[in-house]
C-alpha cells in the first residue's frame, strides 16, 4: 500500500476527544446564532438593499435554444417613461467585460449575448428602470428577430464531427476529453473473476436557493469605483476577477456581502447577475439592484449541476474484492464552460470510494450543448461518481451472490490503513468504515424492517430496504480546478480562510469573518472556538462579515470547508492574541508567562488563588497603558489570522498522482426505507437512517440540518429533480410547477447519529459536513427501490426515478430487458 | 415576474360585476381566489386589460342545498372556498366525491383562498375539481346582463383553460345533483408530490340496482385529454354489469379508450393511458364498495 509522507504534524493539530470532557463548547449543540435575524426577517439581503436613486434591472431572455439574432430594436422600450437604460450585447460589451473562466479552452461568454443565444433563457438585452414593474414592460417591447438555428441537445449526438457546432472556435464539441489511467488497470481487468458493468444516467439538476442571485451595482463616474452587494461567495477570494470583468480597477473596487438566501454551491462567482448590475449602473450612473427572478434562476443560472452519461465497470476476484474501476464519462456541460472541468477534478477526489479499489481508469468527455452552462451544486461532481460506484457494488453483490453488506465490509478501508492514498492520489485521513455500516445496520433495525417487507409482499406491496456507503471528501484545495490540464491557464493554490479578531479594551471579543453568510453557520462557529479558546460564553462573542477592503481573504464556504478553515483561522488568530495578553498579565503579575493560563475568561497564575486578571483588566492596559505592558509589545489586541490548506500537495507533472487536494474524508452509511407502487411507479419513503462521521463533530444540530438538508436534496434528486428538454432546445421544465423538489410530505423522519473518528490534518480533528446527505442519498435510495422490485428483478441505472420511469422498468423486468 | 399593468375593479354587486364584465368583454377576467389568474398575469401568460374582483359581490358566497323542481341540488357560489366546500357537513353528506376530489387540491392555505367554481371556470384538464363536476353530472350556472342560462359539465368545458362561457358572463354558481343512497363515488389520483396537480386522477361514480347490478356509472378523467374528459368505454362495459373484479377489470382495461393525453415532463400520453387504467380500476372498486355501503379498505 502506499504511503503517506509528508502529512502535517501542526503542534495546533487536534487531537481525539478523550469522553468529550476536555472541550467546553467544541461538540455542544450551542444554539445557532444566525437564526434570530434569520427567522423575524432581519437578515439583509440583496433584496433589501436600496440605495438612493437605485434603479432595477431586468433581462430579455431568448426563447430559442439556438438562434443568430438579426436585429434588436429597442426603441418601443426606450421610449416607456420610467426606463433609463436598454442595453444590448454589443452595448453592454462596451462597459464591461467578458466573463472570467476558468477553462483553457476558447470559449468566451459575454452576460448578454451578442450575435447568437446558445441556450434558451440566454440574456439578449436588460434593462433599468425607476421599478422591476417597468422593467419588465420594457423588456416585452423589445423586438429582436431571430434566425433560428439546428438545437444540439442530446451530448453523444453533440460529439458527432458533423454536429451542428456550439462554438466555432472549438474544432468539435466535445471541449475536452482526457483518459487517465492510475495502477494497472488491464492487468486488474483480466485477472477479475467478475466484471460488472452498468450504464448510468444522471440527469442535470439546479440547487434552487430560496434567494436567487443577485447584485446591487453602483458606480461613481468621478474617482472610477464601483461598490458592489452581491451574494456572490468569492468576494474575498477573486475581487480581482470581478473587477477586471466589470472594467474597474481592483484597488477601486468594493464588493459588500449580504446574507444569502441559500447557495448550495450555486453562488460562488455569479459573474452574470454582476455584469448585468455593473453595464446598468455605469450606463446610468446610478446604483442599480439586478435579482434574477425565479425563472431567471432556472433557465440561467450557470450553475446546474452534472449531467452524465456513464458506462461503467467495476473488476473483483472471486472472494469479492474489488481490483479495478473504469469510467467512461460523457458529461453534458452546456453551452459555455466557466469552471472547466472542475467538477471531474472534485470527482478524482474520491472515485473509488472506501474501498482499496486499486486501480482506476477516468475516461471524461466534457461535451457542449444547447443548454445553460454548469457550475457547481452541493456534491459538485461527486454526487454521480457515489452513485454509480454504490450501484455498481450492489450489482457485484447480486451477481456474485456475497450479501451487500458484507462485500463492502470485505473491501472497506481498514481503521489502521489510514492516511491512505488513492490510486488517483487523494489522501483519506481517517474513518472506520466498518463501525459506521454496523451501527446503520443497527439502529435501522434492519431485521424487523424484513419482515415488515415479507409480511406486505403476501399483500402484494413492495417495500425496499436500501444500503450506500460513500465517502464525501470536504476540505478542497484549488488544484482540483485545473490539475485534469497538463497546462493549465491558472493553476492556483490557495484556498484560505481567514478573520480579524481583536479584545477590546472592556475585554469584548469581535470576529470579523472573510466569508459571507451563505446559509450556513459561521457565527456560530468562530464563537464556539474563541469560547473554547478563552473560556468565555459563546453568547458574549461579536461576529461580522467583511467587505473585500479589509483584507481577510477567503474562498468561503464550498466543497464542505467552512467549518474545518474557520475552526483553524479563528483558533489560529485567538491563539496569537491570547499569547500576548498572557504576556501582558504576566508582566502585570510580575510571574513567568509559562505560569499564567487562561480559564473560564480570566488569566490567572498558575496554582496561586486569587492572583488573576480579567479579559477586561488586560484589555484595558493592552489598549490605554502602554507603559504597563511589556517593553515590545504594541498596543492593543488584534490578529488576522489566514488558514491555508491544512494538508495539499501538487499533483505530479504527468498526472499520475494528482496529489492530496481533498484529504479530510467524512464517511456515511445511509439506509433508507421505500416502498414502491409498482402499478403506478409511485415511490414513497417510510423511514430513513444515516449514521455518519465527520471526524470531531463541532455542533451536531448544526450538522444535523446539513445531513437532514443534504437527505431532502437527496430525495429530490433520486425521485423529482430534472431538467428535461424537447427535440428543438426548449427548456420543458421552466418553474417549480415542472421542475420539482420534495416538500415536507415527501420527507420522512430522518435518524442521524453520528461517529467521531477526529482528522489528525486539522484544527480540534474536524471535517467537513456540508454535502454529505445529498452525496449518499441518491444511490441510497436507489438501492431500495431494487430491493423492493427484487420480485420483478428491476435495475435502477437512471435518476430520477419518476412515476413512469419506475414503470417502465417494471415492464422492462416483465418483458426481459435487461 | 411582475405583472403587466390592468385597472382593477372591485363591484359590491352582481349588477355592477355584470355591468363591468359586459364593459370589458373579452379584455376582462374575473378574480376570485386568484390562485391561478394571479400566477398567470406574474408570468405574463395572461395579461388582462381589466380585473374584476368578485371577493365584494354579496351573494355569491352560499353554499346551499336546493329542493326545487327535480331532484334536490347542492349549490356552490362563486366565491365558495375550496376549503369551505372541502369541510362543508351538507358536501359530505351530498356530494362526497366534491370533497374528496377537493382534498386533493394543491395545499389547505391555497385551498382557503381558491374557489370551487373558479378551480371549473380556469377548466385546467389537469385539475381535479372539474373531474369531478364532469362525474357528478353537474352543472354551471352563468349570468350575464343578458340573463342566466345553466350549461351541462359534459358542455362546458372546450379544451385546454377553455369553456363554452361567453364574454360578459360570470360563472355565478356550479350545481351537482345529490348523491343518493345506492350510489358510491370515489376519486383518485397519481400526482408526483403531494397538492401537485395530478399527472391522472380519475373521479368515479357507480349507482347499484336493486339486485346488485350496477345500473349507472359516470367516469370521468383528468391529465388525460385537453379537457375533463369521461371514459365512456370504461362506463358502457361496466353498466349491467355485476360489479364484480372481472367486470371492473373489463371496465377498467378500456378507460384510456379513445384517448388522446396531453404529454409533458411529468408523464408520456403511454404513461397516462396505462395510469387511466390503473386508477380506474382502484376507483370503480372503491365507489362500488361505498355503493354497496361498506366500509373503505374493506
Amino acid at each position: 500500500m502506499s504511503t503517506v509522507e509528508d502529512r502535517p504534524t501542526t503542534a495546533t493539530t487536534g487531537s481525539p476527544r478523550k469522553n468529550g470532557t476536555e472541550r467546553r463548547w467544541i461538540g455542544r449543540s450551542v444554539p445557532r446564532k444566525e437564526d434570530p435575524k434569520l427567522l423575524a426577517g432581519r437578515a439583509t439581503y440583496v433584496g433589501d438593499v436600496t440605495l438612493p436613486g437605485m434603479l432595477h434591472g431586468a433581462v430579455l431572455g431568448s426563447p430559442h435554444a439556438h438562434a443568430r439574432i438579426v436585429s434588436i430594436d429597442t426603441s418601443a422600450a426606450e421610449a416607456i417613461p420610467g426606463v433609463k437604460a436598454v442595453l444590448t450585447g454589443a452595448q453592454a460589451a462596451e462597459l464591461v467585460n467578458p466573463m472570467p473562466a476558468f477553462c483553457a479552452e476558447p470559449v468566451p461568454q459575454t452576460a448578454i449575448a451578442i450575435e447568437r443565444v446558445r441556450y434558451p433563457g440566454e440574456a439578449v438585452a436588460i434593462v433599468a428602470a425607476t421599478d422591476r414593474y417597468i422593467a419588465e414592460d420594457a423588456c416585452a417591447a423589445i423586438r429582436v428577430e431571430y434566425e433560428v438555428l439546428p438545437a444540439v441537445v442530446d451530448p453523444e449526438a453533440a460529439m458527432a464531427p458533423d454536429a451542428t457546432r456550439i462554438h466555432e472556435t472549438l474544432d468539435s464539441n466535445v471541449a475536452f476529453h482526457r483518459v487517465l489511467d492510475f495502477g494497472d488497470v488491464e492487468g486488474d481487468l483480466a485477472r477479475a473473476h467478475t466484471v460488472v458493468r452498468t450504464r448510468a444516467r444522471w440527469h442535470r439538476m439546479c440547487a434552487s436557493p430560496m434567494e436567487t442571485a443577485g447584485a446591487v451595482a453602483s458606480w461613481n463616474p468621478f474617482d472610477k469605483s464601483m461598490t458592489v452587494y452581491s451574494n456572490s461567495n468569492f468576494h474575498n477570494f477573486l475581487p480581482w476577477a470581478f473587477a477586471g470583468m466589470l472594467g474597474v480597477s481592483t484597488n477601486r473596487m468594493r464588493m459588500i456581502p449580504c446574507a444569502v438566501g441559500g447557495s448550495f454551491g450555486s453562488k460562488h462567482f455569479i459573474t452574470k447577475v454582476l455584469a448585468i448590475a455593473g453595464a446598468l449602473t455605469k450606463a446610468t450612473g446610478k446604483p442599480v439592484q439586478y435579482l434574477e427572478d425565479r425563472v431567471d434562476n432556472i433557465a440561467a443560472n450557470d450553475n446546474v449541476g452534472c449531467d452524465r452519461i456513464y458506462d461503467a465497470e467495476l473488476a473483483l476476484a472471486e472472494d469479492g474484492e474489488m481490483l479495478g474501476l473504469t469510467l467512461k464519462i460523457v458529461d453534458d456541460y452546456g453551452a459555455y464552460f466557466q469552471f472547466a472541468h472542475g467538477q471531474h477534478g472534485n470527482a478524482m477526489a474520491q472515485p473509488t470510494g472506501p474501498y482499496r479499489i486499486g486501480s482506476l481508469r477516468y475516461d471524461v468527455s466534457c461535451v457542449l450543448t444547447n443548454k445553460v452552462q454548469q457550475g457547481f451544486f452541493r456534491g459538485a461532481g461527486a454526487d454521480p461518481g457515489n452513485f454509480v460506484l454504490e450501484r455498481l457494488v450492489d450489482k457485484a453483490s447480486e451477481v456474485m451472490g456475497i450479501d451487500r453488506a458484507e462485500i463492502r465490509r470485505r473491501n472497506f478501508i481498514a481503521p489502521e490503513q489510514f492516511p491512505f492514498k488513492t490510486p488517483s492520489g487523494n489522501v483519506y485521513d481517517s474513518g472506520d468504515y466498518a463501525a459506521v455500516l454496523d451501527r446503520a445496520l443497527e439502529l435501522a433495525g434492519i431485521d424487523d424492517w424484513r419482515a415488515e417487507q415479507e409480511r406486505l409482499r403476501a399483500e402484494g406491496r413492495y417495500l425496499g430496504i436500501g444500503l450506500a456507503t460513500c465517502q464525501e471528501r470536504t476540505g478542497y484545495n484549488a488544484s482540483e480546478w485545473w490539475f485534469l490540464y497538463d497546462n493549465p491557464p491558472l493553476p492556483a493554490t490557495s484556498t484560505p480562510e481567514s478573520v480579524k479578531m481583536d479584545v477590546d479594551a472592556m475585554g469584548g471579543v469581535r470576529v470579523e469573518v472573510g466569508c459571507p453568510l451563505w446559509g450556513n453557520s459561521p457565527e456560530t462557529v468562530v464563537s464556539q472556538v474563541v469560547a473554547e479558546e478563552f473560556g468565555i460564553d459563546p453568547n458574549d462573542v461579536s461576529v461580522t462579515y467583511a467587505d473585500s477592503t479589509t483584507g481577510a481573504m477567503s474562498a468561503g464556504p464550498g466543497g464542505s470547508r467552512l467549518t474545518i478553515m474557520l475552526s483553524g483561522a479563528t483558533r489560529g488568530a485567538a491563539r496569537t492574541i491570547r499569547d500576548k495578553m498572557i504576556r501582558i498579565a504576566a508582566h502585570a503579575m510580575e510571574i513567568d508567562p509559562d505560569d499564567v493560563e487562561c480559564v473560564d475568561g480570566t488569566f490567572r497564575a498558575k496554582g496561586v488563588p486569587g492572583a488573576s486578571m480579567s479579559m477586561a483588566d488586560i484589555g484595558m492596559r493592552a489598549h490605554l497603558f502602554f507603559h504597563s505592558t511589556p517593553e515590545d509589545e504594541s498596543s492593543g489586541l488584534v490578529a488576522v489570522h489566514t488558514y491555508d490548506h491544512p494538508y495539499s500537495t501538487p499533483p505530479s507533472a504527468d498526472r499520475t498522482d494528482m496529489g492530496a487536494f481533498y484529504p479530510m474524508v467524512s464517511h456515511a452509511c445511509h439506509i433508507p426505507i421505500v416502498e414502491v407502487d409498482a402499478e403506478t411507479g409511485v415511490v414513497t419513503l417510510r423511514a430513513y437512517y444515516a449514521v455518519n462521521d465527520c471526524g470531531t463533530v463541532m455542533n451536531p444540530t448544526l450538522v444535523e440540518g446539513q445531513i437532514v438538508g443534504g437527505i431532502v436534496q437527496g430525495i429530490g434528486a433520486a425521485l423529482m429533480e430534472e431538467y428535461r428538454y424537447g427535440e428543438d432546445g426548449a427548456l420543458d421544465t421552466p418553474t417549480f410547477r415542472e421542475y420539482l423538489m420534495p416538500s415536507m410530505h415527501e420527507v420522512p423522519e430522518i435518524v442521524v447519529e453520528h461517529l467521531e473518528t477526529p482528522s489528525p490534518f486539522t484544527e480540534y480533528g474536524v471535517k467537513g459536513a456540508g454535502e454529505g446527505g445529498r452525496l449518499v442519498a441518491p444511490t441510497a435510495i436507489a438501492s431500495a427501490v431494487d430491493d423492493a422490485l427484487k420480485p420483478f428483478g428491476v435495475w435502477v441505472d437512471e435518476l430520477p426515478m419518476t412515476p413512469e420511469r419506475v414503470v417502465d422498468l417494471v415492464a422492462g423486468a416483465h418483458e426481459g430487458r435487461p | 415576474m411582475k405583472p403587466a399593468a390592468f385597472a382593477y375593479l372591485a363591484p359590491h354587486d352582481l349588477d355592477e360585476a355584470l355591468d363591468q364584465l359586459a364593459e370589458h368583454g373579452a379584455d376582462a377576467r374575473v378574480l376570485a381566489g386568484g390562485q391561478s389568474l394571479v400566477r398567470l398575469m406574474n408570468a405574463r401568460l395572461a395579461s388582462p386589460a381589466v380585473v374584476v374582483d368578485i371577493n365584494r359581490v354579496g351573494g355569491l358566497d352560499a353554499l346551499s342545498l336546493v329542493n326545487g323542481s327535480g331532484p334536490a341540488r347542492l349549490r356552490l357560489g362563486a366565491t365558495v372556498r375550496q376549503r369551505t366546500s372541502e369541510l362543508s357537513p351538507e358536501v359530505a353528506a351530498h356530494a362526497p366525491l366534491l370533497a374528496e376530489a377537493g382534498a386533493h387540491v394543491a395545499h389547505a392555505p391555497v385551498r382557503s383562498r381558491g374557489t370551487v367554481v373558479g378551480s371549473v371556470a380556469f377548466a385546467d384538464p389537469s385539475a381535479e375539481l372539474p373531474t369531478a363536476l364532469l362525474a357528478l353530472d353537474g352543472r354551471v350556472v352563468a349570468r350575464s346582463r343578458s340573463g342566466e342560462r345553466t350549461i351541462e359539465a359534459d358542455d362546458f368545458f372546450t379544451g385546454p383553460f377553455t369553456t363554452s362561457l361567453a364574454p360578459g358572463e360570470l360563472v355565478v354558481a356550479v350545481e351537482v345533483p345529490v348523491t343518493a343512497a345506492g350510489t358510491g363515488t370515489a376519486f383518485v389520483e397519481v400526482s408526483r408530490r403531494h397538492g401537485d396537480l395530478p399527472v391522472c386522477g380519475v373521479a368515479a361514480t357507480v349507482t347499484r340496482g336493486d339486485d346488485g347490478s350496477v345500473a349507472a356509472t359516470r367516469i370521468a378523467l383528468c391529465g388525460a385529454g385537453e379537457r375533463p374528459v369521461r371514459a365512456r368505454a370504461a362506463e358502457d362495459a361496466l353498466t349491467g354489469s355485476d360489479g364484480g373484479a372481472d367486470a371492473v377489470a373489463a371496465a377498467a382495461a378500456r378507460a384510456a379508450d379513445g384517448l388522446s393525453p396531453i404529454a409533458d415532463c411529468h408523464g408520456s400520453a403511454d404513461f397516462r393511458r396505462h395510469l387511466a387504467r390503473v386508477l380506474t380500476g382502484r376507483a370503480l372498486r372503491t365507489a362500488i364498495h361505498r355503493a354497496a355501503g361498506e366500509a373503505d379498505n374493506a
